[in-house]
């Protein structure tokens, strides 16, 4: 009995649940189309983003995988206690011999894969149209560099979405804090970075200023996205925002860490 | 009989949210099991009879290491390994098979288990690939049944388990219950199905408001409390409650689980 074969059972159902005929398209719309879209020579974005190359292409698509696999990664996880406690199957798995903290981590890996698997596999056919229309594949530092923050950006939603679930008695609830958690930091967070940059004086007429564009790299270490995005930039020489790799790297561990932590906290403590 | 668990002072509260205080967060002592001590034999049925909320599924649940609580002879993970529980009204749903939910139940536990076999002794051998979502109640509660038999449990613990089954199944379930009992399984139940369940149980522990009021035989409880021969379950549980059965109503449970009266002793 491990938490890998346990998560690999958790993640065939959940890949096999009815939601996923909603996912899957979603998913391959926004992966594949922003795929084609972009790595359009003539294509004419905006803030004077240039094109040149494949991982360019794949940085500029993050911006609709944050939107589609995140609201997947809550789509597919807001039930993942809630559903088990309301209808009593919870019960019968926690009576079980399994230790609490393995039967966390195989729910977190079982619904994590369920959506990191889609992504990956639409990712992967997202190169090949790079490919086909820009003549041009990243460097396999790159792809690692985006998989890598891919995946970790749908741990740290998982993660989230599954600690509400198990704290919410019902599915509503779950599902309220979960989109709520993922419309703060998908929607809200530009609203919160001016709100903060006005606070501390900065003007926020001009959003490229270097006194604004250091406060939006420093919040967006408090936000999954914001990581996410400071994790693809790194390979990117025409990037800079000021921030020390250091600093994102603790960012991104502390966003992996706390969350799986008061998840596994919470299920050695449920109650059925 | 040897005896598999023992039972000493085991109490446990659930703690309900508090409204009388502006903190959204508060919660107070609701109710559950007071000082319990019981002793369960291997090879011998025992039912779990009572009111509603008078703590049956509680203590159920403690016993299967659902509850932190102490008092028990054996640990909260020696328990989960040899017990097998079947909740009240579990409703499987999804897309899964039966064969696949009970392989992830089995992949819980700390062995190699063959669910074909589980699958065959509860009955459901023809619906075994057949998804959850499609399965009627009685099936549902064929599956739990499974899951209780699952790596060959020590004690069964069961709450309302007949619920759902029709008059056949609740035969051969008892049949199996029996079988069990014959080969050295402790059995807990809870029914309100009592006259089933007066011959199918060897002992019983009468419950209320969170408090073992006496155990035993069927014949020792009815000396105990002064009944006829021929006097039931419903009986005993007026007789030991003191709830004049004449003037029974369903305002039987209170939160606060304090003791109401001691068997034989003043009213607190």
């Amino acid at each position: 009995m491990n938490a890998l074969s346990l998560g690999i059972h958790i993640m065939k159902e959940r890949l096999t649940a009815g939601r996923m005929m909603v996912i899957w398209p979603l998913l391959a719309m926004f992966i594949l189309f922003s795929s084609w879209g972009l790595s359009d020579p003539k294509v004419n974005l905006p803030s004077s983003i240039i094109i040149d190359s494949a991982y360019d292409v794949m940085f500029v698509s993050t911006a609709f995988i944050i939107f589609s696999a995140t609201l997947g990664a809550v789509l597919i996880s807001f039930d993942g206690v809630s559903r088990d406690r309301l209808s009593g199957v919870l019960e019968v798995k926690l009576s079980q011999p399994i230790n609490r903290s393995i039967f966390a981590k195989a729910l977190l890996f079982g619904h994590w894969s369920a959506i990191f698997l889609p992504v990956m596999i639409l990712n992967s056919i997202g190169l090949f149209v790079i490919w086909y229309r820009l003549g041009d594949l990243p460097s396999l530092e790159e792809f690692f560099i985006h998989t890598l923050g891919t995946a970790l950006l749908l741990l740290w939603y998982t993660s989230i979405q599954l600690l509400a679930s198990s704290w919410a008695k019902d599915l509503g609830s779950s599902i309220a804090v979960g989109l709520g958690v993922w419309m703060i930091f998908t929607l809200l967070w530009l609203v919160l970075t001016t709100v903060v940059a006005g606070l501390s004086g900065v003007g926020v007429d001009d959003m490229s200023s270097k006194d604004y564009v250091r406060i939006d790299a420093i919040m967006d270490l408090f936000s999954p996205n914001g990581v996410y995005h400071h994790l693809l930039e790194m390979p990117l020489d025409d990037v800079d925002r000021g921030m020390s790799p250091l600093y994102i790297s603790i960012a991104a561990i502390l966003w992996s860490i706390i969350p799986v932590h008061l998840f596994t906290r919470r299920i050695e403590r449920l109650h059925p | 009989m040897e005896t598999f668990l023992d039972l000493a002072g085991v109490s446990w509260r659930h703690q309900v949210r508090d409204f009388s205080t502006w903190k959204p967060w508060a919660k107070r002592d609701g109710a559950g099991v007071y000082s319990i001590d019981l002793e369960i034999k291997s090879g011998v049925i025992l039912g779990l009879i009572g009111p509603n909320g008078a703590g049956k599924s509680t203590l159920m649940r403690a016993i299967c290491g659902l509850y932190d609580c102490e008092g028990f002879s054996k640990t909260c993970e020696q328990r989960r390994a040899e017990i097998g529980y079947m909740p009240e009204q579990v409703r499987w749903e999804g897309r899964i098979t039966v064969t696949q939910a009970l392989q992830s139940i089995a992949l819980m536990r700390n062995e190699t288990i063959e669910v074909s076999s589980v699958i065959n002794t509860v009955g459901l051998s023809s619906k075994s690939d057949q998804i959850l979502d499609n399965l009627s109640q009685g099936m549902r509660q064929r599956l739990s049944l499974a899951c209780a038999l699952l790596g060959n449990p020590k004690l069964l613990v069961m709450d309302e388990p007949l619920n759902g089954l029709d008059p056949l199944a609740q035969r051969a379930f008892y049949n199996l219950l029996k079988d069990l009992a014959n080969k050295g399984v402790a059995v807990v139940i809870s029914s309100h199905q009592v006259a089933d369940l007066e011959s199918l149980v060897d002992e019983i522990a009468l419950l209320h408001q969170g408090q073992l009021l006496i155990e035993g035989s069927l014949s020792d409880v009815r000396k105990q409390l002064d009944l006829e021969e021929n006097s039931g379950i419903v009986e005993m549980i007026c007789s030991a409650t003191g709830i004049d059965p004449d003037d029974i109503s369903l305002e039987l449970s209170r939160d606060t689980m304090l003791p109401f009266k001691s068997l034989g002793g003043e009213e607190e």
